[in-house]
């Protein structure tokens, strides 16, 4: 944070349109991280409901879902999200796109289940009484009224999640995107949340490593050394790439190229 | 997730965030102008009482207090080296005091409650152009997350334990700092995720 900030002029007017059927417009989109190039040349737009991102570790996962919400910015190409340009629509997207990291323990801010819900409230411009008073009403609607003095840190990894979602929830993104947000969890919580998540009437996209999550969404999107390697129906990528993964595993070993 | 926060109903529960802070920013004001044995037993005996007041799972709280112990001991040292025992003893009381009664405010005050409380302090910098809201956000995630800082160490220590058999060693301190600053990243991103330090009312 620079010590003396300079005011920033603020367009009273948004840029973003919520309810764009298209929300992310992906057109020769590249991302370096210093030297590295960790997306490239990146067309495609976004629209289903239910999208997965699979590919394995360092294929830039993280990097394109953090380009929807605007935590990461192209450095080469134009992204239009919500039907703006993303630089216009970035400071408007937490407001349309809730984010679920993989780290409960990273996410939560306060101490108890009410805070966290309350804060996005605050955020959003309520007082503190009524978004108190919102956030419980908010876990009663989502059956976790018991939940709300209970401190963050005595919960289950489950029910942390599942506190990390609804905090991200109660501010009504349009847009969920979520990181691995099960690879911590124990199967019965792996399950409970995926069936949460599955009931919402968000769109969803999300990055897994369990390809049975994916088989009943719209469409799956492979991604690999930072370019999109297939994109499509779920039954279609998700065999390729256990194809590609068999293949690659039945080779010799090579601890080199993990 | 760690958190100090004390999960009950009590009277020090309902005391309004900014009175509790008021009165020990009084008292230590005042313990510092003072130095006798007398007073300083007397605080001792008010903070235990205070603590006995939030019942058993309160006077359980009083064991923040050992993580002190090795520092009121070189204390103590320094002090009986150069003479001066006594005062050495007068100190560590002093500490004592202050030490558990702004220990009593983390346990007993919501978090989002101790911003408001702090939110005023921080009204001057608006003139600055800065948001007040950003530093008392940023005094709570102090708070939220020195315990978790302690628990990475304590991690740390564990893995570097099991391949070397030694549980202390400087060598700790480099990977300590790297996972302290990745841990910062993550939660600036997580901050950042749901509309950053300012908020969206803007």
């Amino acid at each position: 944070m620079a010590l003396w900030p300079k005011k920033k002029n603020r367009k009273p007017e948004r840029v973003c349109d919520p309810d764009a059927d298209t929300f992310a417009v992906f057109d020769g989109v590249g991302v370096t991280l210093g030297q590295r190039t960790v997306l490239e040349d990146l067309t495609l737009s976004l629209k289903e409901a239910r999208i997965g991102v699979i590919g394995l570790n360092g294929s830039g996962k993280s990097t394109f879902v953090r380009l929807l919400n605007g935590l990461r910015t192209p450095d080469k190409g134009n992204l239009t999200l919500f039907g703006a340009p993303a630089a216009d629509a970035e400071p408007e997207l937490p407001r349309h796109v809730g984010f679920v990291f993989q780290n409960p323990d990273h996410q939560a801010i306060f101490p108890t289940v009410e805070e966290e819900i309350a804060f996005g409230l605050t955020q959003l411009g309520a007082g503190k009484e009524e978004s108190r008073k919102e956030a419980r009403a908010f876990l009663e609607l989502h059956g976790c009224l018991e939940l709300a003095e209970s401190p963050i840190a005595e919960l289950s990894e489950g029910q942390k999640q599942l506190v990390c979602i609804l905090s991200v929830l109660v501010m009504e993104p349009e847009l969920l995107i979520l990181d691995e947000p099960m690879t911590s969890l124990d199967a019965l919580a792996v399950r409970r949340i995926y069936g949460k998540l599955m009931s919402l009437p968000q769109k969803i996209v999300m990055i897994s490593h369990d390809l049975t999550h994916f088989e009943n969404f719209d469409r799956v999107i492979w991604l690999e050394g930072g370019r999109v390697r297939l994109d499509g129906p779920p039954q279609q990528v998700l065999a390729a790439y256990r194809n590609d993964i068999e293949e690659k595993s039945g080779t010799k070993m090579e601890l080199a190229a993990l | 997730m760690i958190s100090i926060y004390l999960d009950k109903e009590s009277w020090l529960h309902r005391l309004p965030a900014g009175v509790k802070l008021l009165v020990v920013a009084v008292v230590s004001i005042v313990l510092f102008q003072l130095d006798s044995v007398w007073v300083f037993l007397g605080g001792l005996a008010g903070v235990f009482a205070l603590y006995a007041s939030l019942g058993k799972d309160g006077l359980a709280r009083l064991s923040v207090i050992r993580g002190l112990l090795m520092f009121f001991g070189i204390v103590l040292v320094l002090h009986w080296l150069s003479g001066t025992f006594f005062e050495g003893i007068v100190v560590v009381m002093r500490l004592t005091i202050l030490f558990l009664a702004a220990n009593l405010i983390s346990i007993t005050t919501r978090m989002d409650d101790m911003m408001e409380a702090l939110m005023p302090l921080f009204k001057p910098l608006q003139w600055f152009g800065v948001q007040p809201r950003r530093f008392a956000l940023g005094v709570t995630l102090v708070l939220r997350f020195a315990p978790h800082l302690m628990q990475i160490f304590a991690i740390l220590r564990e893995a570097y334990q099991a391949r070397t058999g030694s549980r202390n060693s400087w060598r700790l301190l480099a990977p300590f700092a790297i996972h302290a600053l990745r841990m910062s990243d993550n939660v600036a991103e997580a901050l950042k995720a749901r509309g950053g330090s300012a908020g969206l009312s803007r």
